[in-house]
């Protein structure tokens, strides 16, 4: 009689790696085998932050301060806004959306693996070649070319660091809650679309939040999104300290702990209402 | 005995036009089909286009102007590039799919058959997802040209209409031209025209705040300011050293649309198959 293979452990004498490091290192290997593919991801995203960044610099001609910023605050925050923007490239849930065309997300649902948390890791190794590229090129061109101003204190550095991680989630969730909405509707052009231009208004990438109408702010300032990037750079440029700026911290690790419950429903309902495409 | 006849395409300029048409009314009965998936990326795409202007409303709610010009006036550029951005999506998209047919060795089938290889691959592809594009685009136009400051006479009406029909063939043509590159670098992943296209987005925004280099590229190089930019300059009266240039717009887009043709045939000519 054959033994079956053990759960965990060793298999055939090599020692298994834990589940969702083994995703994520293997998106890190397919990140890196279409390494071009992530420069030009990056290239596409500076693009326009050469625009915002020549269009403000003709606003600035007559005047110092626009909302608050000055002009080297200010193309700092686009410089990094779509630094921070690339972090995560734009066909990263491409593979998700693929399988439900294709019907492979079927294997997904046999895999004895949480599935958000395998994407989210996925989204991790993708994001360690795609966005090291992007934040590296992004500080690079911003120095050299543009400007950029550095934190305004070492703490600041050290908690912009803390707060781009919990954007980072923040918006790995997002993107996965918008990915699953393929699942049910089965057509991911518009969604997308729509949720790139969501997220871009509402994380404060285009546009820094205290510029934005009342109305406007009112809504970015309690929604998720905002911990992306408004909130990371306005910790970075010294916009907020002290008790605010523990309290936009205490907002995006809340919303992560909502995000993540949701998802973790979601998903589940989502393979119940699967229809496997021309299975 | 009953033969089978075989209807001939019909040949000559108007032959084509026809033909085409009614390929492209495939197209668009292929995606009235799939009407969720319509609904759904034209609303995206909608949304899309709305953080645009929301973006455009913010920074002139802190700025009276931009080297001259007003919310409305850029409001108006971004629809003289946005409505031919939009028709060409609707009309004849087709060159997006050369790299695919090229890699794939299915441009044989597209050079057997007895039609002009050009009018298959441009009308391979099409369909009401255009409108996404082209109705805030046309909405962006209007507000810009009634709000923007025109003093409108018929000759200008004119002008506008002729500046689109041509930026709408001008766009097409570069967008084939931008497609080309795969018979030159056959990367299945290949960027290039994508990255190509995007240029448009600077014609977008009046040329005066950017630096030489980018006035050059979209000017020469990638010529989509005859798009939007110089066109605005004689619809709005502005006077600058090159405001002439707006007029030139229909002889740009005759001059790429004859280059690109005969590009088309020096690609045809490097096209090996995939050896099946």
């Amino acid at each position: 009689m054959t033994s079956t293979a053990p759960a965990g452990g060793a298999v055939g004498g090599v020692r298994r790696r834990p589940r969702y490091l083994a995703v994520c290192l293997t998106a890190m290997q397919e990140a890196t085998a279409y390494r071009f593919t992530a420069v030009f991801v990056v290239m596409l995203g500076f693009f326009w932050a050469f625009i915002l960044y020549f269009l403000w610099e003709a606003a600035y001609t007559d005047t110092a301060t626009i909302g608050g910023y000055t002009w080297p605050e200010m193309r700092t925050y686009i410089v990094l806004a779509f630094g921070i923007n690339s972090l995560i490239g734009w066909n990263v849930a491409g593979a998700m959306q693929e399988a439900v065309r294709t019907g492979d997300i079927v294997l997904e649902m046999v895999r004895p693996l949480n599935y958000c948390g395998a994407q989210i890791a996925r989204y991790l190794g993708y994001s360690t070649v795609e966005g090291a590229v992007a934040l590296g090129l992004t500080v690079l061109i911003g120095v050299i070319f543009l400007g950029l101003q550095p934190p305004v204190s070492p703490l600041s550095g050290a908690l912009f660091v803390v707060a781009l991680a919990g954007g980072f989630l923040t918006r790995a969730l997002f993107l996965f809650l918008c990915s699953l909405l393929t699942l049910w509707v089965l057509s991911n052009a518009g969604i997308m679309w729509a949720q790139q231009a969501v997220t871009l208004v509402l994380s404060g990438a285009i546009v820094p939040v205290t510029l934005m109408p009342l109305w406007l702010q009112g809504v970015t300032n309690v929604l998720p999104l905002r911990g992306i990037v408004a909130t990371p750079l306005a910790i970075y440029l010294g916009k907020v300290t002290g008790p605010e700026m523990l309290g936009l911290l205490g907002l995006q690790i809340a919303w992560l702990v909502v995000l993540w419950l949701v998802a973790d429903r979601m998903w589940r309902r989502a393979f119940r209402a699967v229809e496997i495409q021309g299975g | 005995m009953a033969e089978l006849r075989i209807e001939h395409p019909r040949r000559g300029l108007r032959g084509t036009v026809a033909l085409y048409f009614r390929l492209q009314l495939v197209h668009l009965r292929a995606s009235v089909e799939y009407r969720g998936d319509f609904w759904i990326g034209a609303a995206g795409a909608t949304v899309y286009q709305l953080s645009y202007l929301i973006f455009l409303m913010v920074f002139f709610s802190h700025v009276d102007q931009v080297a001259g010009w007003t919310l409305w006036q850029v409001a108006m550029l971004f629809g003289l590039a946005g409505l031919p951005r939009g028709l060409v999506e609707m009309l004849g998209d087709g060159s997006w799919t050369l790299k695919h047919m090229v890699n794939t060795g299915t441009f044989d089938r597209v050079l057997v058959r007895p039609l002009s290889p050009a009018l298959q691959t441009i009308s391979s592809m099409g369909g009401i997802h255009g409108l996404g594009q082209a109705i805030p685009g046309l909405l962006l136009l209007i507000i810009g040209a009634l709000l923007g400051g025109v003093s409108w006479t018929p000759g200008l009406l004119l002008f506008l209409i002729m500046t689109i029909l041509s930026s709408t063939v001008l766009l097409g043509a570069l967008t084939l031209m931008a497609n080309l590159v795969c018979f030159w670098e056959p990367s299945a992943r290949s960027q290039i025209p994508i990255m190509y296209l995007m240029l448009v987005d600077f014609a977008k925004f009046p040329l005066d705040i950017f630096n030489r280099g980018i006035q050059l590229l979209v000017t020469g190089i990638a010529p989509f300011a005859f798009v939007s930019y110089f066109p605005a300059l004689v619809l709005f009266d502005k006077h600058t050293s090159w405001h002439w240039l707006g007029y030139l717009s229909p002889l740009v887009t005759i001059a790429v649309v004859a280059a690109v043709a005969r590009l088309w045939v020096v690609a045809l000519r490097r096209y090996q198959g995939v050896g099946h």
